[in-house]
């Protein structure tokens, strides 16, 4: 078995195992959770270290240069005069997705550590969140349109339930919110996909095929297809390829997400259970992210180049309202939601910029994150599991009361303020660098942008500083008195489990980037080069 | 001659349907009855005067007579037996055909 | 590392990485090993920054008035560019190197006594050696990327050290005001470090300033491209250095340790503005230069004028370092490159001996408070008075450090503030007309320094104490403490003084540092500016001082508190009240407005499309019950009617049925009949 598909599916075995297994052993599922997602990471870290470099290994839009590829025939269907239907099981990874999938076998570890403290139906949450793992990994790997799209659909359903029950109160609220956002999205998404392989031809078979890879090319699409090069098909008045990528734009912008489609994401998070809102703020974003590179602008370059300008704008406007979004916010939960906004707004403006040095910047920012905002919203379920209130005012001088967990939160919040010597810096720093060198490079974004973004690093101090000040540092003073002071105790071993080694990665991340940036830059390389041709 | 005949039998044939038509008792209704068949006959019995050979008009007259006897006999037993049923001769009241 | 240099050059390099890194070791160990509130940290600490600073001097032996040397390795690839680590040894960065070492260690030292008891001294110890690490690495760094890092770095540490009492609500509100100001400041330096990598494609400084490519090009670029990565980098060292506007961060980060204050923001960190500016000199277009000029004095002449009615020690002394740094923010601007960098050098050892003799005192006045149980502040210079007596060693190394900072003869200030203030007006005779404006308001603003530091001299150590006034029953016991305290300040006292600098001590152009510095030759008439200067200086500190003794002391003559000019003046010029009220509050606000539209508007509209939905499904709903439902319920009602109607007519009554068929036969009857 390829150890791709082993990755994909060895979460689904475990969650098989703790379906099996009675109700009576409930307390090992969650060691058997853990146990699969240790597994998880370390065929991902076996990735990682085997993942060949150098510019014949960099992936994008040759298919040959994919590393531990997988190819199945699937669905194959003669239909007659419609021609052939080719549905192919296809996995495989390129210097854009490797990241991608260490990172979020991390984020899996931790959100299974914190789940630890689920307390109502275990085999149902284990077996869900399982099944989430799966289709996560799914998504990184599938190189097919089709197989992209039922994992990427498979991810919204244990989301849903995992929101809907093992939500905080107004969880059925964020759970429907949730779901009807990013169905809006892949709905229209379907659309597009199904025009596409109307509109593309495996040039080997002469079938119409899902193959991502094969959209890239603008030989493969038949001339007189919807979606074809020549012969431009308009779609509501506009040219049927804008239409198509903005289409696509919008589906991943939910995810991302963007502003102004980003209002699930402060529900959503604060209504789910800690390890939920690691799943996601750590993953489910990124696979925004993700599809916008690898879909979005890999099928529809041309239109991503031509609308620049205008998805710039968007990621300046997401890192300013989200960030003076949650410097207006009380809840702590709602506040790192809003911080994850504006931080992902780097990752949008990178991109757009489409230099080496923006999608760079915008691959890193989405690693940092990653595992920023796990350590954020693990540090805030921390302190709701003890007292269950996360709001700002109630509490005063943690800083006395938990050392040890004030440290870690200071570590997450310079962190992700951009200090220097954390990922995020350097990840914040070469977006913006792509924003600035692109006025340059290919005069897609002005200056302007850039500046506007790094207004956004100065808001982020505000509100971590702010937060800091009121919430950590003066006399202790808490809401629940005496209750609460005996509630909160400093951080437990299982917790400094999760929190040092993440502290460790985004430290060392910031300081030797280029243990990100080695795999990453030959795929980039190649899509810039790609986007541009 | 022959139109004061018609005159009366339609006069009498008219007075028994009224009769008929709006008495409470079964036996003023026989009676109608009775009128009606007079006032047939009586019809009868003015035709004639157009069949002298055989005098076809008074014979079914006769005939009439003895049948219109015979029915009467029979509707006066019917009579006794709904009274018999529903105490009562009233037409109005005997309304269990509508069902 | 470079292989093409020689073996002395690699073993200089090396030296100076591991004078950087001893600090961060300590720091690390601090943190890590070493037991909290252990002695043993104190000293590891010391003993790092003496490492460093050996090794500082040795490397600045090599380096001084040498060839400049430079090293770099490969840090990471992104796409085509290549992002080297690295360090540049030039002049500029041996002399901050030795002035940074020069200035920690008596400061490390004079902290293990400062500090002694607190139950966090071990934190204290790493976050100060973490502030020597970053600061030294930012001076030797040879490429932005690194120097923003490191500056940024220095302002963490500096964040840290503000709250270090962080139980304290003013600590805190200092070092998040701090940081935050340091970040616009920060933003801006990103910006300009950004805009030049567009415009050259790299951020190695020694390609982009040691260069005469780069020069040259910047002699004939498109103005714009050039004016605004300078401006860019004048807003960061405005911050950095507390300048006007960005300065109201500097009073308040005296909320710290004294002895951090001594070291960071009186002598390293704060300067570091100064030295970036030095680092890109190339950079600055003259409109920049100019407004570089216009800000520094302004700044000069406005924190001198606060600094005359704070009653706080340590605000005073703050105000002070703002007014000095904007000399040598003045002293850049006017192209006095090497005399604003020699008073750095001298400013940074005669401020951070006031810093640490206002925390001997501050320590002291602790003690009587804690002791007699007081309700004062120990820092109001209003309860002081009369301490000369008690401290000598303190009285008379601060009467040095006050004398440096006048600029009088035979002291460090004189040869660094002289130039500055020669170079100045030589500069206003080149400009002509209107310019005379601004050295002549530095010379106003020596004036007021005379008065200020006067001042603070007079009320604390001389006259009656105030405290005795009030209970005249006290022994007050205050002593220049432990060695550890007196040791460090009469070492910092020593480097006060011209020999350090100058075998002259009126001329500064005889300075080592000047001339390390000298890029041109000044003309003959600098004579003439230097005697003006010199005189009109140094012949008005007599009277000047006579005069605020003549006020503080012998209390002949009192100020109005209720005029307008004092108001501003111990308001601070309204100007921190002014961002308060206005520009946080409106930021704020607009936080609030978005949070508004996020729940009003955005979601408002989600919620308007789930309503619509749910309107529609209500709407339809209604349609099946009552319009599709309706038409086979009418049917069937119809029928039913239809049926109830027919039923009517079978009333069971012989009669009605007779009734009808004659009914109907008549109605035929008619009907054939006329019809």
């Amino acid at each position: 078995m390829n150890i791709l598909s082993l990755l994909i599916f060895l979460p689904v075995l475990f969650g098989a195992l703790i379906l099996v297994l009675p109700e009576g052993l409930r307390y090992i599922y969650r060691y058997i959770t853990l146990l699969a997602t240790l597994l998880q990471l370390g065929l991902s870290v076996w990735l990682y270290i085997a993942f060949k470099n150098g510019a014949g290994y960099a992936g994008v839009a040759n298919e040959g240069q994919y590393q531990f590829v997988e190819k199945v025939h699937w669905i194959a269907l003669n239909l007659g005069s419609m021609g052939k239907m080719q549905i192919d099981y296809f996995v495989g990874i390129d210097g854009i997705s490797i990241m991608l999938l260490l990172m979020s076998s991390v984020v899996m570890v931790i959100a299974a550590l914190a789940s630890w403290e689920i307390n109502k139906n275990h085999k149902g949450y284990f077996a869900l969140f399982l099944l989430l793992d799966m289709a996560i990994t799914g998504v990184f790997c599938s190189l097919d349109f089709f197989l992209f799209y039922i994992f990427y659909e498979l991810m919204l359903l244990p989301l849903y339930f995992l929101i809907g029950i093992w939500g905080a109160a107004r969880r059925e609220y964020a759970a429907i919110k949730f779901f009807l956002f990013t169905l809006f999205g892949s709905v229209f998404m379907l659309l597009v996909m199904v025009g596409l392989y109307f509109s593309v031809k495996d040039p080997a078979t002469g079938a119409h095929t899902f193959n991502i890879i094969q959209m890239m090319n603008p030989a493969n699409y038949d001339k007189d297809s919807i979606f074809g090069f020549i012969g431009q098909h308009m779609l509501l008045g506009l040219p049927a390829r804008t239409v198509g990528f903005m289409v696509l734009f919008v589906a991943f912008a939910i995810k991302i997400p963007v502003v102004p489609l980003h209002t699930w994401l402060p529900d959503a998070h604060v209504e789910s259970p800690t390890p939920i809102s690691i799943i996601l703020a750590g993953v489910l974003l990124k696979v925004g992210g993700y599809g916008m590179l690898r879909i979005c602008f890999g099928i529809f370059p041309e239109v991503a180049t031509s609308y620049a300008f205008w998805i710039g704008l968007l990621g300046v406007i997401s890192i300013l309202y989200g960030a003076f979004n949650a410097l207006a916010q009380r809840d702590l939960k709602r506040l790192i939601a809003y911080s994850s906004v504006s931080h992902m707004g780097f990752v949008l403006l990178g991109i757009a910029s489409q230099t080496t040095e923006g999608v760079s910047g915008a691959m890193m920012q989405m690693v940092s994150h990653g595992f920023l905002s796990s350590m954020l919203f693990f540090l805030v379920g921390v302190i709701y599991y003890r007292v269950h209130d996360r709001d700002i005012y109630s509490f005063r001088g943690l800083g006395t009361l938990m050392p040890k967990y004030t440290v870690f939160i200071m570590i997450a919040f310079f962190a992700s303020l951009g200090l220097p010597g954390f990922s995020a810096f350097i990840a914040e720093a070469f977006s913006l660098i792509g924003a600035f060198n692109s006025h340059n490079f290919n005069g897609l974004l002005p200056a302007w942008m850039g500046m506007c973004g790094a207004l956004g690093i100065l808001l982020s101090a505000g509100y971590f500083l702010w937060t800091l000040q009121r919430m950590f540092f003066g006399e202790t003073k808490l809401k629940g008195g005496e209750v609460w002071k005996l509630a909160l105790v400093d951080i437990s071993s299982r917790e400094m489990l999760v929190l040092v080694p993440l502290s460790l990665l985004t430290l060392t991340l910031g300081i030797m980037p280029s243990l990100v940036f080695v795999k990453i830059n030959d795929s980039v390389l190649a899509f810039v080069q790609f986007i541009h041709k | 001659m022959l139109t004061y005949l018609l005159l009366i039998g339609a006069g009498l044939f008219c007075i028994g349907i009224f009769i008929v038509l709006s008495k409470r008792n079964a036996i003023q209704v026989l009676i109608g009855i009775e009128l009606i068949l007079n006032a047939a006959i009586l019809n009868l019995v003015a035709f004639g005067k157009y069949d002298k050979l055989n005098n076809g008009g008074q014979t079914f007259a006769l005939f009439a007579i003895v049948l219109a006897g015979a029915a009467a006999a029979v509707a006066l037993a019917i009579i006794l037996n709904v009274y018999k049923q529903y105490k009562t001769i009233d037409p109005n009241a005997v309304d269990k055909l509508k069902d | 590392m470079n292989p093409t240099l020689p073996h002395t050059d690699t073993l200089t390099i090396q030296l100076a990485i591991v004078a950087v890194l001893l600090p961060l070791a300590a720091s690390l160990l601090n943190l890590v090993l070493v037991k909290s509130q252990s002695k043993v940290s104190g000293w590891l600490s010391s003993f790092a920054i003496l490492g460093s600073m050996v090794l500082s001097v040795l490397v600045f032996a090599k380096v001084w008035n040498q060839p400049a040397l430079h090293a770099q390795q490969l840090w990471f690839v992104v796409g085509t560019m290549q992002v080297d680590v690295g360090i540049w040894l030039n002049n500029l960065s041996v002399l901050m190197l030795l002035l940074v070492t020069a200035v920690a260690l008596p400061v490390h030292v004079y902290s293990i006594a400062y500090l002694k008891g607190d139950d966090k001294y071990t934190r204290y110890f790493a976050y100060l050696s973490f502030f020597c690490f970053a600061m030294l690495a930012l001076v030797i760094v040879d490429n932005l990327v690194l120097l923003y890092a490191f500056w940024e770095l220095v302002g963490f540490a500096s964040y840290l050290l503000i709250g270090f009492w962080f139980i304290r609500e003013k600590a805190v509100l200092a070092n998040k005001k701090a940081f935050i100001m340091n970040r616009i400041g920060d933003v801006a330096l990103l910006t300009g470090i950004l805009l030049l990598y567009a415009d050259f494609h790299t951020f190695n400084l020694v390609t982009l300033f040691d260069n005469h490519a780069t020069a040259a090009f910047i002699g004939t670029a498109d103005n714009y491209w050039i004016t605004l990565p300078g401006a860019c980098f004048l807003i960061g060292a405005i911050a950095k250095s507390a300048q006007f506007p960005l300065h109201t961060w500097l009073p308040d980060a005296m909320e710290g340790p004294t002895s951090v204050s001594a070291l960071i923001h009186a002598a390293t960190m704060v300067a570091a503005g100064i030295f970036l500016l030095a680092r890109v000199y190339v950079l600055f277009s003259p409109n920049v230069l100019m407004v570089m000029t216009i800000i520094g004095c302004f700044t000069a002449f406005m924190a001198a004028t606060i600094a005359l009615t704070q009653n706080d020690l340590k605000r005073i002394l703050a105000y002070s370092t703002i007014s000095q740094l904007g000399f040598m923010m003045m002293a850049m601007g006017v192209g006095a490159y090497s005399s604003a960098l020699l008073h750095l050098a001298a400013h940074a050892f005669f401020k951070c001996l006031l810093f640490l003799s206002a925390g001997v005192i501050i320590h002291e006045m602790q003690h009587l408070k804690e002791k007699h149980n007081l309700d004062i502040d120990p820092q109001d210079i209003n309860n002081m008075g009369g301490l000369g007596k008690y401290m000598p060693v303190t009285f008379i190394t601060c009467i040095i450090a006050s004398l440096a900072l006048i600029g009088f003869p035979l002291t460090s200030g004189c040869l660094s503030k002289d130039g500055i203030l020669v170079q100045a007006f030589l500069w206003a005779d080149n400009k002509g007309g209107f310019y005379i404006i601004i050295p002549v308001m530095g010379v106003l603003t020596s004036l007021l320094t005379i008065f200020y530091i006067s001042r603070l001299l007079f009320k604390v150590f001389l006259g009656k104490s105030r405290l005795k006034a009030v209970m005249p029953a006290w022994h007050i016991e205050a002593h220049d403490g432990s060695p550890l305290f007196k040791i460090p300040m009469i070492f910092l006292a020593l480097c006060s003084l011209f020999p350090l600098f100058s075998t002259n001590p009126f001329e500064y152009e005889h300075s080592w540092i000047y001339r390390g510095f000298a890029i041109a030759v000044h003309t003959v008439s600098a004579l003439d500016y230097h005697t003006i200067v010199l005189l009109s200086i140094n012949v008005l500190v007599i009277p000047i001082a006579y005069f605020a003794y003549s006020i503080y002391v012998k209390q002949k003559f009192s100020f109005k508190t209720t005029s307008l000019l004092f108001k501003i003046s111990f308001n601070e010029w309204y100007i921190d009240r002014f961002y308060h009220r206005i520009i946080v509050k409106d930021i704020l606000r607009i936080g609030d407005l978005t949070k508004w539209l996020d729940k009003n508007v955005l979601d408002g509209t989600i919620h308007l499309f789930a309503n619509t939905g749910v309107a529609i499904g209500k709407l339809t709903v209604w349609t099946d019950k009552y319009i599709i439902d309706g038409l086979i319920t009418m049917l069937t009602l119809i029928i039913k009617q239809a049926g109830n109607f027919v039923r009517g007519f079978q009333t069971g009554r012989v009669q009605n049925y007779l009734f009808t068929m004659l009914l109907v036969i008549v109605v035929i009857y008619v009907l054939k009949t006329f019809i």
